[in-house]
């Protein structure tokens, strides 16, 4: 019973965190139509800036040069600002391209900023990365630390999907569909499609942000490994799991891959090479569960609008 | 003498070496403000590019397109739009993902698009008097039934009024239809015909590009011809009907004499 209660928690915590990311995804890909392809970036953006502000300054062996030591909530509004300033920084270059071209560019910028980590030691301490990271006393209302920041990143899915929500069911949503449906015909009724797309690649980047606060304060470590493309294509397995229509398949499908994930590791192996099957398993049928919902998409009756008969 | 509102000065359009629209001396005609120009032309002969140069989805070659004293050539389109000249396209242009109503609605320039108005929550009450104007519009060009289905379920020529529709949402000052009659059937041609001629009795200012010469011929004030890119003929549909090089254009060099 305990151990389904911890898998639970850590399904939430991080199931919540990831749809964070997801839901992100979502908006500037299936309303905003571009691919973006460097998703992790913006999240390690966000959880480098958290740490950067909130560890103390350098001393003994630390190679990095900056630590401001303010309070976490000051890194925590510092990621959301950092992920959106490497939005524009990135945004501003690659959002005339199109489809596959934007795809590249933006992954290629992810790994800039990956290389960028690992070299530059004076960020991050290089591949070291960050150890003990900062992180708010949760202990309170008498909840375990676990409990709080399942909770905490609950909300900031929740509060993601409420104003991803407002945005899209606004006349500036319809303004998005009709961009990502038709750019000539948006065009020809005096659309500025430049930027309205720079506006909901910028917007929907914050959260990732915030995501990678918290997810820095969960871990209390940054370092470039966390952040490679595998937590990209992670998050685009993801938005193809749960359908990319709906707010609510997108987190459905979140929950649904981190759940299977943390269930695969919780299996007690007996050896390491039963570990190191599971883990190949884990893979195979990833895709294979990727492939039956490609193909018979469970998910399409959750659509938006439901296509005409 | 009213003013001209829009001007085509010595238009050329090449792709590659290929001269589309104004071969070496280019294409020049004007609009007055208030009238009905009728654009006519066999296949291939440079109306949709014509179409495209004006509303700035292609930029001339040399030659200046002029909406009341501003420059278009060196406008994008949205700005153009914005300028108050509407289009609509020869392969009609809707946006699936939208019902036929938001689709009419998403024509207007709307303030409550802003991120600022998003956050402040204004745009509600200004939505209700958007739905309002939409639904007139669309009641205008027959599609009140069709309101709130998705544009999937409509046909060509219902698709052609949509297009129109989303374009007099605007108001625009200027309006330039790619062949409207194209694929509609002839109860809906009538229809169109009627919203041609009450659109230009409002005293707007119309441009039409057409295949259907007789339908072109009876509501248009004055026509431009095109063959080959360049101007063939222009006049009144009286002085266009007795062109003889317009006939043999139209008809073969064998009609003509």
């Amino acid at each position: 019973m305990n151990t389904v209660f911890q898998i639970g928690l850590t399904v939430l915590m991080f199931g919540s965190l990831f749809s964070v990311l997801t839901l992100s995804l979502n908006l500037q890909y299936a309303r905003g139509g571009m691919i973006n392809f460097g998703t992790v970036a913006y999240f390690a953006a966000g959880a480098y800036a958290y740490a950067i502000v909130t560890q103390e300054p350098p001393h003994g062996l630390d190679q990095y040069l900056v630590g401001l030591d303010m309070p976490w909530w000051v890194g925590f509004i510092a990621a959301g600002i950092a992920a959106m300033a490497f939005a524009i920084l990135t945004g501003w270059p690659t959002l005339r391209l199109r489809g596959e071209y934007l795809a590249l560019t933006t992954f290629a910028f992810a790994e800039m900023l990956n290389s960028l980590l690992v070299n530059e030691r004076g960020i991050g301490n290089g591949t070291v990365g960050l150890a003990n990271v900062e992180r708010p006393d949760a202990n309170i209302l008498g909840l375990s630390e676990n409990i709080v920041y399942a909770l905490a990143a609950f909300a900031l899915m929740l509060a993601t999907a409420y104003a991803f929500r407002r945005l899209l069911a606004s006349p500036y949503g319809r303004a998005v569909d009709a961009i990502r449906d038709d750019e000539v015909a948006a065009q020809a009724i005096g659309k500025d499609i430049a930027r309205l797309r720079f506006q909901v690649f910028v917007i929907s980047s914050i959260p990732i942000g915030f995501a990678g606060a918290l997810y820095a304060m969960i871990t209390t470590l940054v370092n470039p490994d966390l952040f490679s493309a595998e937590v990209t294509f992670f998050v685009w397995i993801a938005l193809v799991l749960g359908g990319e229509r709906t707010l609510l398949g997108v987190v459905i499908g979140t929950m649904a891959l981190v759940g299977f994930q943390e269930v695969i590791r919780a299996i007690p192996f007996e050896s390491v090479r039963a570990a190191e099957i599971a883990a190949s398993a884990e893979d195979i049928v990833t895709g294979i569960l990727f492939i039956v919902i490609l193909r018979w998409q469970p998910f399409s009756a959750l659509a938006r609008r439901r296509q005409a008969a | 003498m009213t003013r001209d509102l829009l001007v085509v000065d010595k238009v050329t359009k090449r792709f590659g070496g290929l001269k589309a629209v104004g071969g070496d001396a280019g294409l020049s005609f004007s609009v007055p403000e208030g009238t009905f120009l009728g654009l006519i032309g066999p296949n291939g002969a440079g109306k949709s590019t014509t179409f495209n140069l004006i509303s700035g989805v292609l930029k001339p070659t040399s030659g200046a397109v002029i909406l009341d004293g501003k420059d278009l050539s060196v406008a994008r389109p949205s700005d153009i739009a914005s300028y108050g000249l509407g289009r609509t396209f020869q392969t009609p242009r809707a946006f699936p993902s939208l019902t036929v109503l938001e689709n009419v609605m998403v024509g207007a320039d709307n303030e409550g698009e802003t991120l600022l108005s998003v956050l402040r929550g204004g745009w509600r009450s200004r939505e209700r008097a958007l739905r309002a104007k939409a639904g007139e519009v669309l009641d205008r060009v027959g599609l009140t039934e069709r309101i709130n289905d998705v544009v999937a379920n409509l046909s060509g020529g219902e698709l052609r009024m949509l297009e129109v529709a989303r374009q007099l949402v605007r108001d625009p000052r200027i309006l330039l239809l790619d062949e409207p009659t194209a694929g509609v059937d002839p109860s809906l041609q009538a229809k169109l015909s009627r919203i041609l001629v009450d659109l230009h009795a409002e005293g707007r200012t119309l441009v039409v590009v057409e295949h259907n010469l007789h339908f072109l011929l009876q509501i248009a004030d004055s026509v431009v011809v095109l063959q080959n890119g360049e101007l063939l003929s222009k006049g009144t549909p009286g002085e266009i009907k007795a062109d003889e090089k317009v006939i043999a254009a139209y008809l073969g060099a064998d009609h003509a004499a």
